[in-house]
């Protein structure tokens, strides 16, 4: 229990914000970090140590994530503060432009696994190491998998005419905070 | 990058997008800012904070849920915790960090097959004892047999106190919206198997655990929200002297047929697992209830025996029966930690069931373990 309680503390950031990312509304967030966690709590006796508990719960979250997106089930109960609290991520979108719309577009028609692989790369900042891990994946296979992804998406941007200079200035990190 | 620098609003010719193109596959890089200016959540910051209310009441909800559906099962064996799993329904899940996937049914038997028996052992105690008659005091008096409560939400409460009449209690839930089979299973007998398949996927807040009425020693209630019932589905209900079972099943559910009962705690699972502390028990002649693990380690170090504990969590040890199988003692078990009994797993092995902190009841027996164990 203190152990499971710890861990919630430290990744609950972490699992939340990868929900956020992944779905189109925080009440389907929040039953993806609800679920993930249930999973977790479940099989304390898989949880790994340390940082790759949050590997392994990130594995977790984008199979409960899958899971549903194919069966289509939701929870029941609500958490109402849960929600709100969610909600609040969805209200730091940045400015939605129409480049940034182009942007989008070409990155939900990726192959889902595609998608992923970007995301887990540029929205959670992880290595090809850490990807193997959390996909069960070996590290050549994240590589090579990484490429063609960067690839697709690369050709989606350009058959979208988004065009380079422009979307720069909508980096992140490259605007002034 | 040079070219790129002018003005885009006129479009940008065919060979502009395949430079482009090539640009930004040789570093990669471009598209990972492309893909970080999508983010909702800004990369590297965190999302929701844990310290807020959401936060807290989904920790809370998450421990303290019933690891089953099932929890007062006749049958230990067709329990199955892990149910309401979120991925139960998924039939090829890969382990995260296993490199490979692994059909999620014989991951759960191989990594939690013990663990799950051990839930069900649990179970099957709370399931035969803490309902059992025996405690009762003759059961009713002027109290009614079965008291119910309905809010506005649908969601009744109904209080069980009388095992014997299962009519009364089939028309009371029927009167309750409640689609219901209630069948009177004498001591010893149990209804053959199957008698129709299981609800896999009970729809969550269906029912509650099985909780004691306040303030009274004998009987149970539980809450039932009537309007997450879904046709061609029932409730299955057997109550008698060897304890109650509720089971959601599918139509048509086949009648009760009585056949023999294995006898209680005995060959669960064919490890033979039954009290260590009865007669012929490995733990035989030591009493080991209520004790603290401090107390009780000696003996069982002495008798040269094998330990993992089985914590007992939830306010009462019961309904929130999530057992975790521990077997490095020292680590997360304390000796100050309180002993409710031990099992024996196989040759040389026990379970110690304990808690960290001491409740006001034995969680296994319901009460003390001479109101329910004649030794």
């Amino acid at each position: 229990m203190a152990r499971f309680e710890a861990v919630y503390k430290e990744t609950y950031g972490r699992i939340t914000a990868y929900a956020a990312r992944r779905c189109d509304s925080p009440q389907d967030a929040a039953d993806v970090v609800a679920d993930t966690f249930t999973v977790a709590w479940r099989r304390m006796d898989e949880l790994p140590e340390g940082e790759q508990a949050t590997l392994w719960l990130y594995g977790v979250a984008r199979r409960v994530l899958a899971n549903r997106r194919r069966t289509g089930r939701h929870r029941q109960e609500r958490n109402v503060e849960l929600d709100a609290e969610l909600a609040d991520l969805y209200g730091r979108r940045p400015d939605s432009g129409v480049e940034l719309d182009a942007i989008a577009r070409a990155f939900r028609d990726l192959p889902g696994d595609d998608r992923e692989l970007l995301a887990l790369v540029a929205w959670e900042g992880l290595d090809r190491a850490e990807i193997a891990t959390v996909l069960g994946l070996t590290r050549n296979a994240v590589r090579v998998r990484l490429h063609r992804a960067r690839k697709r998406f690369a050709r989606a941007l350009a058959e979208a005419d988004v065009p380079l200079t422009t979307t720069r200035r909508l980096v992140p990190a490259e605007r002034s905070r | 990058m040079n070219g790129m620098t002018k003005d885009m609003s006129d479009g940008m010719a065919d060979d502009t997008a395949q430079d482009l193109t090539r640009d930004m596959t040789r570093g990669g890089r471009d598209v990972e800012a492309l893909t970080r200016a999508l983010a909702r959540v800004e990369p590297g910051a965190p999302g929701a904070d844990p310290s807020g209310a959401g936060a807290r009441t989904l920790l809370a909800s998450i421990v303290t849920a019933p690891a089953t559906e099932d929890p007062l099962t006749a049958d230990p064996l067709t329990a199955d915790p892990l149910t309401a799993d979120p991925l139960a329904a998924d039939p090829v899940t890969a382990a995260p960090g296993a490199g490979r996937p692994v059909a999620w049914r014989s991951l759960r038997r191989r990594g939690l097959g013990r663990l799950a028996a051990g839930l069900a052992v649990a179970a099957a105690l709370a399931g035969g004892f803490v309902v059992g008659p025996s405690l009762l005091g003759g059961g009713g008096g002027a109290t009614p047999s079965y008291a119910v409560t309905k809010d506005d939400h649908g969601v009744v409460t109904i209080q069980v106190r009388d095992f014997s009449d299962a009519d009364g209690l089939r028309r009371r839930l029927e009167e309750l919206g409640v689609p219901a089979i209630v069948d009177h299973v004498p001591l010893g007998k149990r209804c053959e198997r199957p008698r129709t398949q299981y609800v896999q996927d009970v729809p969550r807040g269906l029912y509650s655990t099985p909780e004691n009425i306040p303030d009274e020693t004998g009987g149970w209630q539980m809450r039932i929200d009537t309007r997450l019932f879904r046709p061609g589905e029932t409730f299955v209900w057997t109550i008698g002297e060897g304890g109650t079972s509720t089971i959601l099943m599918k139509d048509p559910v086949g009648p009760c047929e009585f056949v023999p009962d294995r006898p209680p705690l005995k060959e669960v699972d064919g490890v033979g697992m039954r009290l260590a502390t009865t007669k012929g028990g490995s733990l035989a002649g030591h009493r080991v209830d209520e004790k603290t693990v401090g107390e009780v380690m000696p003996e069982i170090r002495k008798r040269g025996l094998k330990v993992t504990f089985m914590v007992m969590s939830g306010p009462d040890g019961l309904g929130e029966r999530y057992l975790q199988a521990r077997t490095s003692p020292l680590a997360t078990v304390g000796d100050d930690w309180v002993v409710w009994d031990a099992m024996d797993v196989r040759e040389g092995e026990v379970w110690l069931c304990v808690s960290k902190q001491r409740y006001d009841r034995n969680p296994l027996f319901g009460g003390p373990r001479d109101a329910v164990i004649k030794d």
